[in-house]
């Protein structure tokens, strides 16, 4: 009986399993959820005017870059992916995308592309990406926790004290995430980008490279530096010295809807992202998003601060994106790239850019009148004129998952000496003793 | 009775039929070879996931496996799973589960039922829906401390983030004890009630009834339930990952989330052979020695 059961349940999981993989489709194309409301428009645009069929594979957002990475290296990569934008240098040094120049030099709004933004989408000289969106981070803040600790606002801290001070006084009122500073390897490029990198640009002057990861002028990766280790420090004081938040929210089981909730929830005081946060705080797919008084009411933000050291930097700011390739092993590019012109088309990519307060990637849209009067996109435009990148060239896939480690590892209680030591000989260990640097 | 051992002539004379026959078993076969020499032969390299290395690869010796002992990571791995595995596995789905097939035994009843069908409740959800159920359960404003924590009058605690291995250990067991109770309850029925009844009347306490008399007979079973659990305990991912992703820090980083973390994480496909290379030999050890166990003794 239980035997005859199980073949009926074998049986029935394996037709339901044939019934998902999809018939043959003539293109298909593989994007995270956050994205679906550029994408399906776009998508439904391009069935209607071509009468082909995409399909079109959502996914979610947690995991999606090792996803890519493994879909491409496996040869099962849709035609058409999104990526974040620093790993387009590394899958296509690896061969794994299709150059865009030609096929793009047709297009007419190509003109319109950003020159900075088509180079991190670059490499070695030829286009492989076009970007979706770009950002700017700050520290977002919980109004009525803030009212509660009795914390001035408009918050304009001006060095790290600033903020562990307010994150002291939010905690010594109950606020459960004081200053929920993403660590840890689980939340991937978020840790490097919204918590490590915004610190490390503040954590020592900006010469020579002394705040990055990557000496640009020797190519070298930074093993050791003082900023690396004042930021490691930081960590340390949030996380274990002072305890300013527990350390959950970074290893939940869908991090982006823990920390909506605890922010819903009053549970968060302050928040290190970015600017995509005014709709992704409630939505990120831009539906169900509460009227701008109403968001304005609930949450502020400020620009992150330097660490308030003698000649570093007042503010910081780092800007990623998003961007889409074309896998080399696609079938149809000029298909493919039909597909995707018709997801950038002008009208859809603005509205898109627009409604979820996208930063613009395209002249056309930024300098509409839409996009130049808004004033949320406006302020954040304006943190944008100091920002800088990542170091997107091969390679920084692992430093970045190295410093995600290093993070957990001071959570874990190691001491910043031990972290920076483990930290350095796995970056000899990858690229070799020539290619790491050390500052005094 | 000789026809039984004597292979039908139709057959024997169609040896293409045979082979055909044969082609599934030997592709199965394969794929299995093949995919655990992949992993063999690539924890030499440099093997990346992207990036130049994943296609520009060279053979680099043990460097791997002598960084198993050398980097941090991979140590602290096994002892965390060796943690995880004895106290879920061993102790927590075994132990519980023969208690419950123990206890159980005699009942004939709608309680039965009930509890056999929640036993199985846990075993049958997908990992992910138990994950976020235990993750929401053990939450600051979740079941165990709206229900039990704040009204005995304690501050409500935060389990994810101060006992991230114990609640994973618990969650484990919830999952899978239904396999040894099972597994323990045919065993239990296979016991001849004489026996039993024979040791009563020699004088044999309910201790010594189960220790000396019901244990050495189902012994082949606990060493078949030890042999399964410890290989799917050793090797789990997908609870764990969903639960704490092996956080924070490293706390509940088994080795399974080790392996993936390296593999696909920092895209060190080489360095992650090597771990799942160690896996294997782990595993495999602990498996001669069960089936050791397996052996009636002489």
């Amino acid at each position: 009986m239980l035997k005859r059961n199980l073949m009926a349940t074998v049986a029935a999981v394996a037709m339901a399993a044939a019934s998902v993989i999809p018939a043959h489709a003539e293109i298909t194309f593989m994007y995270a959820t956050w994205l679906s409301g550029l994408v399906e428009p776009g998508v439904a645009n391009f069935e209607k005017a071509t009468g082909e069929t995409v399909n079109a594979i959502k996914l979610p957002d947690q995991g999606y870059d090792q996803r890519v990475a493994l879909d491409l290296s496996a040869g099962t990569a849709a035609d058409v992916v999104l990526m974040d934008s620093f790993m387009v240098s590394e899958l296509a040094s690896a061969g794994y995308l299709h150059p865009l120049d030609e096929l793009a030099a047709g297009w007419d709004q190509y003109q319109y592309y950003l020159k900075g933004l088509i180079e991190v989408g670059s490499y070695d000289g030829k286009v492989y990406s076009l970007p979706t969106d770009t950002d700017v981070r700050m520290l977002w803040y919980n109004k009525a926790n803030f009212e509660k600790a009795g914390i001035a606002m408009p918050w304009e801290p001006k060095s790290w004290a600033d903020v562990l001070d307010a994150a002291q006084k939010l905690k010594d009122a109950g606020v459960e995430y004081a200053f929920q500073l993403p660590a840890g390897t689980k939340q991937g490029e978020a840790t490097t980008m919204q918590g490590f990198y915004m610190a490390l640009l503040g954590a020592d002057v900006p010469e020579g490279d002394r705040n990055r990861l990557r000496d640009r002028t020797s190519g070298k990766w930074i093993g050791d530096s003082p900023g690396i280790r004042k930021t490691l420090q930081l960590y340390h004081d949030v996380y274990v010295e002072k305890s300013l938040t527990a350390p959950d929210l970074n290893y939940a089981t869908d991090i982006g809807a823990s920390v909506r909730e605890a922010m819903a929830n009053n549970t968060i005081g302050i928040l290190a992202s970015g600017s995509w946060e005014d709709a992704c705080l409630w939505d990120c797919t831009g539906a169900n998003v509460p009227s701008r008084e109403e968001r304005d009411a609930l949450v502020g933000w400020t620009p992150w601060p330097g660490s308030g050291d003698p000649g570093t930097n007042a503010t910081t700011n780092i800007s990623g994106g998003w961007a889409v390739g074309i896998n080399e092993k696609a079938a149809d590019k000029d298909l493919a790239f039909g597909l995707v012109k018709a997801i950038f088309d002008k009208d859809n990519f603005e509205a898109w850019t627009i409604a979820n307060h996208r930063m613009g990637v395209r002249t056309d849209i930024s300098e509409s009148p839409e996009y130049t009067q808004d004033a949320y996109l406006a302020k954040a435009t304006a943190l944008a004129a100091t920002t800088t990148g990542r170091d997107t060239v091969p390679g920084y896939q692992t430093v970045s998952a190295l410093i995600q480690q290093a993070t957990a590892d001071i959570l874990d209680g190691s001491s910043v000496d031990d972290v920076v030591k483990e930290y350095h000989d796995a970056l000899v260990d990858e690229f070799g003793a020539d290619a790491v640097e050390t500052y005094e | 009775m000789a026809m039984k051992n004597q292979i039908n002539p139709w057959l024997a004379s169609n040896v293409w039929l045979l082979v055909i026959a044969m082609l599934p078993a030997f592709l199965l076969l394969a794929a299995l070879i093949y995919f655990t020499a992949w992993a063999f032969s690539f924890s030499f390299t440099d093997l990346e996931l992207v990036g130049r290395k994943s296609v520009n690869w060279s053979w680099v010796g043990f460097e791997n496996y002598v960084r198993l002992w050398t980097r941090k990571g991979f140590l602290d791995a096994l002892w965390t799973t060796v943690i995880f595995t004895f106290f879920s596995a061993i102790v927590g789905q075994s132990v519980l589960g023969f208690l419950l097939a123990g206890a159980l035994r005699t009942t004939r009843s709608n309680l039965r039922s009930f509890i056999e069908v929640a036993i199985m409740l846990g075993w049958l959800l997908p990992d992910i829906v138990a994950a976020f159920l235990w993750s929401a359960t053990t939450s600051q404003t979740g079941l165990i401390n709206n229900l039990i924590i704040t009204p005995l009058g304690f501050k409500p605690v935060n389990f994810i983030s101060e006992f991230a291995l114990p609640v994973v250990t618990i969650a484990n067991i919830w999952k899978g004890t239904a396999w040894s109770y099972l597994l323990f309850s045919a065993a239990l029925d296979s016991v001849s009630r004489e026996v039993v009844e024979a040791a009563k009347v020699d004088g044999a306490t309910p201790f010594q009834r189960i220790w000396l008399v019901i244990l050495p007979i189902i012994r082949p079973h606990i060493a078949t339930n030890m042999l399964f659990i410890t290989i799917w305990t050793f090797t789990y991912f997908p609870l764990i990952y969903a639960l704490t992703g092996g956080g924070p820090g490293r706390q509940s980083e088994t080795l399974a989330i080790f392996m993936y973390k390296q593999s696909f994480g920092t895209g060190k496909l080489g360095y992650g052979s090597a771990i799942s290379v160690a896996m294997l030999l782990i595993v495999g050890a602990l498996s001669l020695i069960y089936l050791r166990l397996l052996r009636e003794p002489k």
